[in-house]
C-alpha cells in the first residue's frame, strides 16, 4: 500500500537502493546474479554436497554415460570420466577451484590495486609520472604472457597461477582506481571539502572512496570473467592446475583423449566455464546499465 | 607541434623498451637454474669455458655492467641459445613469427569485417529485436572460453562432418618453399603446377583457427562500436542535422560514422595484445607452428632462454603496435590532440 502523503515531500533513496531499483528489472542481469549466487554457494559448500568422492577411482564404472542415456546410472547423474571418477562431484568441486579461486584472486588484486592506485592518484610529479608509464607498459603485455613468465619462475601449479593472475590483473586495477580518483578530484564537492580544511587522507577516505566503490565493483566483475577464463586456460594448457585436480580447464585437458568415446567429459566442464563467465558478464553489463540510468535520473 | 608530440612518444617508447629489457635481464636471475646457463643457453658448461663465459658476460662485475653487456648482445642479434635446439633464440623466433602474424592478421581482419557493421546495425536499431539478437550473440561470444569453442568446432566440422582439417597449415601433399613465412603469400609467389589446389588447401586449414581466434575480438568490436555509436547518436549535432532535414542515412554517414569510428581505430591496437594471447591457445589446439605454441612448448621443456627471448620479442611487438595505433589515432582525431 502506498504511504499516505499529507504534504509534498522529496524522498531521496540511498545510492545502493537506487542502484538495485535499476538493476532488478533487468531480467537477464538478475538471472546472472542468481546464477552467480548459486555458484558461490557451490564453491563454498561443495565439500558437504558432493555425492561421491571426486577423486575416488572406480574401475568398474569407466566412462559411464550420463543418466539420461540408457546405459547410465541414476547414482551417477552426469556419468564418470576415463578413470571412473564421478563427473558431477568433480564438476561441483571445480566450482571452488575455478570460480572460488578466481574470486579470491580478484579480491586480493583489487585490494592491492586500491592501495597503489590511491597512492598514485593522490600524488603528483615525476614519481607519479614514472609510475604511470611503467603501468602503461604492464598494461600492454598480454596477461597470459605475464602468467607464463610468472609460472616459469615459480613453477607450474594452481597456487602459482593464482599469484600470476593476481599480478596480471593488478595493472588494470591500479589504472582504474587512479582514473576514478582523478575524476573525483575534479568534482566540486571535493573542492568544497578541501576548502573546509580536509587533509588528503580525510579527502580520500571520507569523500573519494565512498563515491568510487561502484566503479570498483564494476571493475571487479569485469576482471572476474578474465580471471575465470585465465585459470581455466592455464589449466587447459597444463601450466596451471595439475592433472588430478578437479579444475574445469584441467578436466577438459584430461578428457581430450576420450573426446570420441565420451564427448560429455569435455563438453560439460566447458559448459560450466561458459555459464560462469556468462553470468559474470550479465551481472557486469547489468550493473553498468543500472549505474548509467541512475546517473541520468 | 606535431614533431614535438612525436618526439615525446619516441622518448616514451625508448623508456618503455629500457624497462622491458631490464625486466628480461632480471629474468635471467629469477629463473631457476644457474645464471650462466640462462644467459647463454649453453648446457653442461665445462669449468674452463665457465671462466671465459663469465668474463664475457661480465658476471663478476656489477649488475649495471652486466645489463649493458646484455643490451649489447641483444642489439647485435647474439641472443641466447635455446636449451632444446642449441640455436639462436632470435632466429628461431623469426622463423615461427610469420605464422602467428598471419593467423592474427586474418582474425583481426575478420573481426573488423564482421564486428563493425554489426555494431553499427545494433546501435541504429537500438532495443529492436535485431539489436537484441546481435547483443546477445556478442555476449555469448564474449563469454566463450576459446579452447572449448575450438574443441566444439573441431568436434562438429572436423570429426562429425569431416569438412575441415584439425591441425597444421598445409596438407603434407603440397610442398611450398618458405620464402616469407606467410603461407598464402608463399603459395602465390611459388611457381608450382598445383598452386591453386595448395592455396585452397591452405585456406581450408586456416578457416577454423581464424574463426576461433576472431570470435572474441569480433564480439569486443561489436560491443565497442555499438557503445561508441550510441554515444555519438545521442549528441546534439545529430539532432541538429536531423532537424536541418537530412535523412537518417545521410546523418549516419556524414555525422555518425566518422565520429563513432574514430575511437574504434584505437581499439584495433588494443585488440592486438588480446589477439596474441588468444593466438597462443589457438595455436596449441590446432598445432599451428607459431610463436605461441613455441612459447608454450618452451615452458614444458623448461627452456628458460627461449621464454626470456619470447617475452621480450612478443612484448616489444605488442608495445610497438599499440604505440603506432595511438600515434595514428592522435593524427586522425583532432580531439585527441593535446599538443
Amino acid at each position: 500500500m502506498k504511504k499516505l502523503r499529507l504534504y509534498y515531500e522529496e524522498h531521496n533513496k540511498g545510492p545502493l537502493k537506487l542502484l538495485w531499483k535499476h538493476f532488478a528489472p533487468q531480467h537477464f542481469a538478475f538471472f546472472g546474479l542468481v546464477l552467480l549466487l548459486i555458484l558461490l554457494a557451490l564453491a563454498v559448500l561443495t565439500p558437504f554436497l558432493t555425492p561421491h568422492n571426486p577423486y575416488l577411482q572406480n574401475s568398474q564404472l569407466l566412462l559411464l554415460p550420463p543418466s539420461w542415456q540408457d546405459s547410465g546410472l541414476v547414482s551417477y547423474p552426469l556419468g564418470t570420466d576415463d578413470l571412473g571418477r564421478d563427473l558431477m562431484s568433480r564438476l561441483m568441486l571445480g566450482a571452488s577451484y575455478t570460480f572460488g579461486l578466481a574470486i579470491l584472486a580478484v579480491v586480493g588484486s583489487l585490494l592491492v590495486g586500491l592501495i597503489l592506485g590511491a597512492l598514485s592518484g593522490m600524488s603528483k610529479g615525476v614519481k607519479s609520472s614514472i609510475f604511470n608509464h611503467l603501468l602503461d607498459l604492464a598494461l600492454t603485455i598480454p596477461s597470459l604472457l605475464l602468467a607464463i613468465v610468472i609460472v616459469a619462475v615459480l613453477g607450474p601449479g594452481l597456487l602459482n597461477t593464482i599469484w600470476a593472475i593476481m599480478l596480471a590483473l593488478l595493472p588494470q586495477f591500479v589504472h582504474g582506481v587512479r582514473n576514478a580518483i582523478a575524476q573525483q578530484l575534479k568534482q566540486d564537492y571535493v573542492t568544497a571539502y578541501r576548502l573546509d580544511g580536509a587533509n588528503r587522507r580525510q579527502l580520500l577516505f571520507s569523500v573519494i572512496l565512498p563515491n568510487t566503490w561502484e566503479q570498483l565493483v564494476l571493475m571487479g566483475t569485469m576482471a572476474l570473467s578474465t580471471a575465470v577464463l585465465d585459470i581455466a586456460a592455464l589449466g587447459f594448457l597444463g601450466i596451471g592446475a595439475q592433472s588430478p585436480t578437479a579444475e574445469w580447464g584441467a578436466m577438459i585437458a584430461d578428457s581430450l583423449d576420450s573426446i570420441y568415446l565420451a564427448p560429455w567429459t569435455v563438453a560439460l566442464p566447458g559448459l560450466l566455464i561458459f555459464i560462469t563467465v556468462l553470468a559474470v558478464n550479465l551481472v557486469g553489463d547489468g550493473l553498468r546499465v543500472a549505474m548509467k540510468k541512475r546517473r541520468e535520473n | 607541434m606535431i614533431l614535438h608530440y612525436l618526439f615525446r612518444r619516441l622518448f616514451l617508447l625508448a623508456f618503455v623498451f629500457i624497462a622491458l629489457t631490464v625486466f628480461a635481464f632480471s629474468l635471467g636471475y629469477l629463473f631457476p637454474g644457474d645464471v650462466l646457463g640462462n644467459f647463454t643457453g649453453l648446457r653442461n658448461i665445462s669449468p674452463a669455458n665457465e671462466m671465459i663465459l663469465t668474463k664475457q658476460l661480465g658476471l663478476e662485475q656489477d649488475y649495471l655492467q652486466q645489463y649493458l653487456l646484455f643490451l649489447q648482445r641483444l642489439l647485435h642479434g647474439q641472443w641466447a641459445l635455446s636449451f632444446s635446439s642449441q640455436q639462436n633464440v632470435l632466429t628461431e623466433m623469426l622463423l615461427v613469427m610469420p605464422a602467428t602474424l598471419e593467423l592474427a592478421g586474418y582474425a583481426l581482419f575478420l573481426s573488423l569485417l564482421i564486428g563493425i557493421p554489426l555494431g553499427i546495425v545494433a546501435a541504429v536499431r537500438k532495443d529492436k529485436w535485431l539489436d537484441k539478437l546481435i547483443s546477445t550473440l556478442a555476449l555469448v561470444g564474449f563469454s566463450m572460453p576459446i579452447f572449448w569453442w575450438a574443441l566444439l568446432l573441431i568436434m562438429v566440422f572436423s570429426l562429425s562432418l569431416g569438412w575441415l582439417p584439425t591441425s597444421g597449415r598445409l596438407g603434407v601433399l603440397y610442398e611450398i618453399s618458405p620464402n616469407t613465412g606467410f603461407m598464402l603469400l608463399d603459395i602465390l609467389l611459388s611457381d608450382v603446377s598445383y598452386r591453386q589446389q595448395a592455396l585452397f588447401d591452405a585456406i581450408r586449414h586456416m578457416l577454423l583457427p581464424a574463426v576461433v581466434l576472431a570470435t572474441y575480438p569480433t564480439t569486443v568490436m561489436i560491443r565497442f562500436t555499438r557503445d561508441s555509436m550510441l554515444d555519438v547518436l545521442d549528441q546534439n549535432y545529430i539532432k541538429t542535422a536531423r532537424a536541418k532535414g537530412l535523412t537518417r542515412l545521410q546523418v549516419l554517414y556524414t555525422h555518425g560514422l566518422r565520429n563513432a569510428l574514430l575511437p574504434v581505430t584505437r581499439q584495433v591496437g588494443l585488440q592486438f595484445s588480446t589477439l596474441i594471447t588468444l593466438a597462443m591457445i589457438t595455436e596449441v589446439i590446432f598445432s599451428w607452428p607459431g610463436i605461441g605454441r613455441w612459447l608454450i612448448d618452451s615452458i614444458y621443456q623448461r627452456n628458460f632462454p627461449a621464454i626470456q627471448g619470447g617475452v621480450l620479442l612478443v612484448s616489444s611487438l605488442v608495445i610497438l603496435v599499440n604505440m603506432l595505433t595511438e600515434i595514428m589515432h592522435t593524427l586522425f582525431n583532432p580531439l585527441a590532440r593535446k599538443f
